[in-house]
């Protein structure tokens, strides 16, 4: 019990410290949001009345008046009320809308892509592990170069084959924007048009991610394989495909697990290249715009969703981990 | 048996595949037929596109929100000297002193909700939020047609303004909405040539307004697209999904090779290094000194910076700052037609050597033991500009001028240069909109258009802290005239301050690029027909473009 307690208590205070710095953050950054607001109404030499300086100068510099401490005690009234403010730069769309909107196309295909690229590779390592020595060892560098690929340089590669020269899949977006102006339908094509339109993008994030999972896969498949429970194995004259699942495999993706549900974690951050490249609408690009555009609000909202399904994440595979093992209760 | 599992999903996955590639290779490609589909365009909006059409959310609204859904009184051709096209308004005429401001508007025009446009909703637009003009006194319609507008100080230069970029609203609308700033708009009623169909974060599309006083548009349609890089825009161009954009691409033969899409390249706004450039303003550095600048000026390879950072697409400057040859008949000496466009060093070493300068162990020039060292700085990202930045360091330092190109984040790049805080920034200035360079010296040279280092200009963007009695003198006496031959005067008297003092050292002229179907679409501006500048972010001229539009007859 005392376990448990301890890591509760641990998460809290890494909560606790990661609002913190969420608030502290982008207050550090310079630059002053008030005088590039005016600077763009003043663009083109009109010049502004009081009223308007003044409407601006409350909306974007509110809190320039009082304390730091004030103002962090505010935030945290905000949060636990679950308000997270408006956006700056896309004044007045509340924060808590636009993360709405963004969140789920991110999570299905940073977090299908996360899993394929998962799969793909555990599969693929138990296999190269097991037929160590043959020819399939070559996947091995061939996945860690896809790996070292830039992925800018990737995606514009396989958008050039497939989208242009090809044209078998779409440019940009998350459906068809031509067909479907108005939006989402509730329609079996358009969820066609959507799978078609994430298959590019999601191809990328496996690609460039699935050599990491296959390596490390493939070496803890091969030191496995030398354990005496695997000699026994095949010594009871067990089914070879047999020994290679349940003894071999089994055992050798546990530490995989581990980078997995860590791995799960980092969807909601988004894959920031991916969602530029393709003009997916997504979490990453919401982070990018909100520090160029100091737009205060919306970073922290940002920040705060994603640490906190880190720290979700992170919780849910410390208390497997206690579970699988009980070494690991005893010294934690 | 997690064996079995995995020979389910094996198939499984390649399935998928399979199934992406039959569902990639039926999905309807883009209809051929121009008559009924609509004209697509980027307007350079990023996803997600707010849900947003207040004509003064200057920085939030959508493109089309300026021009095609509201408009201004008249359409300034700024590529042209001609006299501005009537849009809301018929005629205008000011007083002898410039004060009073008399507009005439079109008669029987009608807002896309079917009320009516008069002179009352004329007035209104004027005196509302950010249109208001601090120095008007009164803005009264005197009949259905008939707007007078009166004004503490002579507003001659301000036409473009007051004219061009004012944006009409209805007022049985807009005078119930009391938070401005706050207001989405999201049911735009305007009396521009579209209407709001539908919006999404990823794309809105207009109809045409049957109600607009000139017809019916042929273009029936027009979607705006969110794009996030000019890479996907340039592919969407040459698979024949995007009808227009504007957007610099150094290899414009890849888009345009296909025989459906023209391009065409206008340079306008001038790129400058701005110098914080007087000492009694706050400045500091070696910039302020005139000779450091006067050697910086014939150090740089302006050939080089156009040819390797802007891809040979940016035009030649003027140290005069007037564009030509727009703006021709107001250049007062030939010889400021342009900047050098090959370096001199010798030319920068004698000016520098003059000044008590003198170049130490290593070649770099410095004073009294203290070398030059200048720092230059652009935004993050801005390639072109980042790449000029980089250039114009390793001419400078051929010179023996020590010039460290460095990049910061957009946010801290405003602030600073706003707040005068630097030594040089690459910057980009505002070409004036009229044929008529006074708005560039009244914004970037004129001493009521700065501020003191630590501040920011509130009447101006003279962000190089410039202040010269001369050029002073002279603003105010082209300001307060419509006399050609004085205004001239006036102007050949700043443009030889400016060009000896260069706040702002020239570089280039930044190219705009803009590409467009020539195939399915035709009415287009051409080289012997520059209506408009065929720029679908441009304010109101993406508008005067899309009038012109026809689908064409296949």
């Amino acid at each position: 019990m005392k376990f448990w307690i301890r890591r509760i208590v641990f998460y809290l205070v890494t909560l606790w410290a990661a609002i913190s710095l969420n608030f502290l953050l982008p207050r550090i950054l310079p630059g002053d949001p008030v005088a590039i607001m005016l600077g763009k109404l003043r663009r083109g030499g009109r010049q502004l009345s009081q009223e308007t300086v003044d409407a601006v100068t409350a909306l974007l510099g509110g809190d320039k008046g009082s304390s730091l401490w004030e103002q962090y005690l505010a935030y945290w009234g905000r949060m636990l009320n679950g308000d997270l403010g408006v956006s700056s730069t896309r004044y007045p769309t509340p924060v808590g809308e636009l993360i709405g909107q963004a969140l789920p196309w991110t999570v299905t295909l940073v977090g299908a892509a996360t899993i394929i690229s998962f799969v793909l590779g555990i599969i693929g390592g138990a296999w190269v592990g097991w037929f160590r020595g043959t020819w399939v060892d070559q996947f091995v560098p061939v996945t860690t170069f896809l790996q070292s690929v830039p992925y800018f340089w990737l995606a514009l590669v396989l958008v050039a084959v497939f989208s242009v020269q090809l044209g078998m899949l779409p440019i940009i977006g998350a459906y068809d924007v031509f067909e479907y102006p108005a939006g989402p339908e509730w329609r079996p094509a358009f969820f066609g048009s959507v799978f078609v339109h994430a298959l590019l993008p999601a191809a990328t994030i496996v690609i460039s991610s699935v050599g990491g999972w296959l390596l490390g896969m493939r070496n803890m498949m091969v030191q496995t394989m030398a354990e005496d429970y695997v000699l026994t194995a095949e010594a009871k004259g067990l089914r070879p495909s047999r020994i290679r699942s349940a003894y071999a495999a089994r055992n050798a993706s546990i530490p995989s697990l581990a980078g997995f549900g860590i791995a799960l974690g980092f969807v909601v951050a988004g894959s920031i290249v991916t969602e530029q490249v393709f003009s997916y609408p997504g979490i990453g690009k919401l982070m990018i715009q909100a520090v160029q555009g100091l737009d205060y609000a919306l970073m922290q909202g940002v920040f705060l969703v994603i640490t906190l399904t880190v720290l979700a994440a992170n919780f849910l595979i410390d208390l497997l981990y206690g579970f699988i093992d009980p070494r690991v209760r005893r010294n934690g | 048996m997690l064996d079995n599992r995995w020979r389910k999903t094996l198939p499984l996955v390649a399935g998928a595949a399979a199934l992406a590639f039959a569902l990639g290779g039926c999905a309807p490609a883009g209809n051929s037929s121009s008559e009924d589909r609509p004209l697509r365009i980027w307007s350079g909006s990023m996803t997600p596109i707010a849900n947003n059409f207040n004509p003064f959310a200057v920085d939030t609204a959508t493109h089309m929100t300026y021009g095609a859904i509201y408009e201004p009184l008249f359409f300034f051709n700024q590529l042209s000297a001609d006299e501005p096209v009537g849009l809301i308004g018929e005629s205008y005429e000011f007083n002898e002193d410039g004060t009073v401001l008399t507009i005439r508007i079109k008669p029987d025009l009608k807002w896309s909700d079917d009320k009516d446009l008069t002179a009352a909703d004329v007035a209104f637009s004027l005196g509302y939020a950010s249109n208001l003009d601090p120095d008007m006194v009164s803005a009264e319609a005197t009949d259905a047609t008939t707007v007078v507008v009166t004004y503490k100080t002579p507003k001659f230069t301000s036409t473009s303004m007051i004219l061009g970029s004012t944006w009409i609203i209805p007022e049985h609308i807009w005078a119930d909405i009391t938070d401005v700033l706050a207001e989405t708009n999201p049911n735009p009623i305007g009396s521009g040539p579209y209407k709001l169909k539908a919006f999404t974060e990823a794309a809105y599309t207009l109809e045409a307004n049957p109600l607009f006083r000139e017809g019916e548009p042929d273009v029936k349609e027009v979607q705006d697209i969110g794009i996030d890089s000019n890479q996907s825009s340039e592919d969407l161009l040459k698979t024949g999904k995007l009808d227009w954009v504007g957007q610099f691409v150094a290899n414009p033969d890849g888009i345009t090779s296909n025989g459906h899409i023209s391009t065409m390249n206008q340079q306008q706004d001038p790129t400058v290094i701005t110098t914080c450039a007087d000492v009694s303003l706050g400045c500091e550095g070696a910039q302020t000194d005139l000779a450091v600048r006067q050697a910086l000026n014939l150090a740089i390879d302006r050939g080089a910076i156009t040819d390797k950072a802007f891809a040979g697409l940016a035009g030649v400057s003027s140290p005069s700052f007037a564009l030509l040859p727009r703006d021709e008949k107001w250049l007062g000496d030939p010889e400021l037609a342009e900047s050098p466009q090959q370096p001199d060093s010798a030319a920068a070493a004698e000016i520098l050597e003059a000044a008590g300068y003198a170049k130490d162990d290593d070649g770099f020039y410095g004073k009294d033991g203290t070398p030059i060292e200048l720092d230059l700085f652009s935004p993050d990202g801005w390639t072109d500009y980042n790449d000029a930045a980089k250039l114009i360091s390793a001419q400078a330092a051929k010179a023996g001028i020590r010039v460290t190109a460095r990049t910061v984040s957009e946010a801290e790049y405003w602030s600073q240069v706003a707040n005068g805080q630097f030594q040089l920034a690459l910057y980009g200035l505002t070409q004036s909109l009229v044929a008529d360079p006074y708005s560039n010296y009244d914004q970037y040279f004129a001493t009521p258009a700065t501020a003191e280092v630590g501040q920011t200009p509130e009447k101006g963007q003279n962000y190089a802290r410039y202040t010269n009695p001369v050029v002073d003198a002279a603003v105010v006496q082209a300001g307060s005239t419509l006399d050609e031959a004085t205004k001239k005067a006036a102007y050949a008297a700043i443009q030889t301050e400016i060009a000896r003092d260069l706040p702002y050292i020239p570089v280039v002229l930044n190219a705009s690029q803009s590409f467009f179907n020539t195939s399915d679409f035709t009415g287009w501006p051409t080289t012997d027909d520059m209506y408009a500048a065929p720029l679908p972010y441009l304010s109101t001229a993406s508008a005067v473009v899309l009038t012109h539009l026809r689908p064409s007859k296949k």
